[in-house]
């Protein structure tokens, strides 16, 4: 008896449904397998390869990340532009958090639930245009003789153009631009579908406004921070494109002049073609991101 | 305990110190539908009122209005003689008990409870002891330290009430509470909630559509209909004493006969019924020969006559009967096509089985019957 109940748990009933679910999945899984999954692994083999004569040698060798390694701190600084990608993608998440959950808020509670689609339609508008073009129309707003910098002489706010572009300001607001539509939606899918009663029902204990927002809208909406920074994070380190044409590859920081880390993946290969040596130095990238989404995925679950 | 109808054309009254909760001509307005006509009533501080009515009545509406949830179109609430009309939602101190609790998901059972202190500013100490004393009278101390995902539904429903008595209010709104609550676990909830009403002294305002929770609880019951109160009174005046048509019709099992009185005299007067002549103990109001009244018969009044008399008797065809425990209701249709119920004190084992279809002399006996004299209007 308890071995037939064993046996059936261990093996699926082959019946009509699951042919239908494994119909169903199976386009996906290839899909996911060929154009996800097999160059990942390929990327990630590549990383152990070796070159002679500037030629990629298949095999296994770890001598690309020692060569790494050996060099974190000095000549290339892998760990600086490792640094200064996190400095870079965590402020701009955080910008970013501050910037996108009062618009969520506020698409959630002040536009009435009619208009609510539309305006959410508008605020994901910006992510239909491509991202290369964005990022030269802001270059077009932000450089010292741009749009804003005009503006704000114009105005007498200040004396001389600021330099936003092809400083690390110009990379966050390309990012920024880039991360709100999508942040802004999910932190409405979580806002939108917080139990509002216990928002009325923490007035009627006696909160005021404020103190409902800090005491049960934000905790409420936890798992919808985490997951929409993990997302933040996750897009700004990884990308490359703002970082070189609005930031100019370098930027200014705490660290000194130092390039973002997908600057350099993107540099070196340009300038060496060591697909070997660049595979490893993108996968100890995907690393630091599975690493994020891991810890964050336990802070969102997590229920403290 | 007095029955405190206010009268309703004067603009302004005085609210009575003695009153804890006073609603002056409240009334609340959705669009061009009137939710609540012109509500005047008194609560007495200490006392256990249940609103009763049908769903859309209003009274859910009402409570909201008390505690600030909803603004009035017109009218003014007195608290303890203050007018707390203008006060936002999180200056009064009505808390709500909820259908669904409404508990923080995010929050232990003590910091669930703890959340209206800890909103001002009190010391962590006075807090720890005021949320302890609260929760056992309760029997909630063992479960302090849980979270609400872990609680059943009847601790759930305690922690909501602890969580709204823990800061001292003077009236606790209670919306529905017990309706996701099991039916054995509701009777004992009942006796629980009573108990901790008169231990603690608060005014209970209790909102409901189960007549059985508002019977057994309410030192005073309050039956609305379509945004207006129908009747104010104790549970046995309301039972007993139906003051209309809606009240006669929702409350209980009454059968409702139509007639014009025909006779007074010093101790009886005369109703001509359609089918019957109804002879009842002559009622305190005066009526006129002429006059339109409805004669009310509760069902467990009812029995079946082996004669027909002429008299407080009807003749009515069996159409159905339903098995209600110890009891038996039976569902009659007169010749006109009125429906008669009686309620008979029996089981299905002591039942002699009437056959549907067959021919019955129902009776009444002339102090069981009371009478409506307003105007008909069937709801």
């Amino acid at each position: 008896m308890t071995k037939e109940l064993a046996l059936t748990r261990i093996l699926p009933r082959w019946n009509p449904t699951s042919l239908l679910k494994i119909a169903c999945l199976t386009p996906v899984v290839l899909y996911d397998g060929i154009f996800f999954l097999l160059p990942l692994i390929f990327l990630i083999w590549i990383g152990f390869w070796t070159t002679e004569n500037y030629r990629a040698v298949p095999g296994f060798s770890l001598e690309n990340y020692l060569d790494i390694f050996s060099q974190l701190f000095n000549k290339s600084r892998y760990a600086y532009a490792i640094a200064q990608s996190i400095w870079v993608a965590s402020t701009t998440t955080v910008l970013a958090l501050i910037l996108c959950y009062p618009f969520a808020m506020s698409l959630t509670f002040v536009v009435p639930e009619r208009y609510q689609r539309t305006a959410l339609l508008f605020a994901i508008a910006p992510f239909w245009t491509s991202y290369i073009l964005r990022l030269y129309a802001w270059q077009t707003i932000i450089n010292p003789n741009g749009l804003l910098n005009s503006l704000l002489l114009q105005l007498g706010w200040i004396q001389s153009p600021i330099p936003i572009l092809y400083t690390q300001w110009g990379t966050r607001i390309g990012l920024l631009h880039y991360l709100a539509p999508i942040m802004i939606l999910i932190l409405y899918v979580m806002l939108s579908s917080s139990d509002r009663s216990l928002l009325v029902a923490a007035r009627n204990l006696g909160a005021t406004y404020w103190q409902t927002f800090w005491r049960v809208l934000l905790p409420l909406s936890k798992p919808g921070l985490i997951y929409s920074a993990t997302f933040g994070l996750i897009i700004s380190l990884g990308d490359v494109l703002s970082g070189v044409i609005l930031g100019g590859g370098t930027g200014q920081s705490i660290l000194g002049k130092v390039p973002l880390f997908s600057t350099v993946i993107l540099n070196e290969y340009a300038a060496s073609t060591n697909l070997p040596r660049t595979s490893a130095l993108a996968t100890i990238l995907i690393l630091l991101m599975v690493a994020i989404l891991v810890i964050s995925s336990r802070f969102a679950e997590s229920k403290e | 305990m007095q029955l405190t109808e206010l009268p309703t054309h004067t603009a302004a009254i005085a609210p009575d110190p003695s009153h804890d909760l006073e609603l002056c001509q409240v009334t609340k307005k959705f669009g061009s539908q009137t939710v609540l006509n012109n509500i005047n009533l008194s609560i007495a501080a200490g006392e256990f009122v249940a609103i009763m009515g049908p769903s859309g009545c209003g009274k859910t509406t009402l409570l909201r209005v008390i505690a600030g949830l909803e603004s009035m179109s017109a009218g003014k609430i007195y608290l303890d003689s203050q007018n707390i009309a203008r006060l936002p939602v999180h200056r009064r101190n009505t808390p709500m008990v909820w259908q669904n609790y409404a508990l923080f998901p995010h929050l232990t059972v003590q910091q669930n409870i703890a959340f209206g202190l800890t909103l001002s500013s009190h010391q962590k100490a006075i807090v720890r002891e005021k949320v302890y004393q609260i929760a056992a009278m309760l029997h909630l101390e063992n479960f302090l330290d849980r979270r609400i995902s872990q609680l059943s539904g009847g601790q759930k429903q305690r922690v909501a009430i602890a969580r709204a008595l823990v800061t001292e209010p003077k009236i606790l709104l209670l919306d529905e509470p017990m309706s996701a609550l099991d039916p054995h676990l509701r009777i004992r909830m009942q006796g629980e909630l009573k108990r901790l009403q008169q231990a603690l002294g608060i005014t209970f305002i209790y909102v409901t559509h189960n007549q059985n929770e508002a019977f057994s609880m309410a030192d005073r019951i309050v039956v609305m209909n379509r945004g207006n109160i129908e009747q104010v009174g104790s549970p046995s005046e309301i039972y007993n004493r139906p003051a209309s048509h809606f009240v006669a019709e929702f409350v209980g099992y009454n059968n409702l006969l139509d007639g014009k009185v025909v006779q007074i005299n010093s101790q009886t007067m005369t109703i001509q019924c359609s089918q019957t002549v109804a002879v009842v103990q002559k009622p305190d109001r005066a009526y006129s020969i002429g006059e339109q009244v409805t004669v009310v018969i509760p069902a467990d009044r009812m029995f079946v006559s082996s004669d027909s008399a002429s008299e407080n008797s009807i003749k009515a065809v069996l159409r159905g009967q339903e098995f209600m425990g110890s009891q038996i209701l039976y569902v009659l249709e007169t010749e006109e096509g009125c429906e008669i119920k009686m309620i008979r004190q029996e089981t299905l084992n002591t039942s002699q089985s009437i056959p549907v279809n067959s021919e019955l002399h129902l009776a009444w006996s002339s102090e069981d019957a009371i009478v409506l004299g307003e105007p008909i209007t069937h709801h």
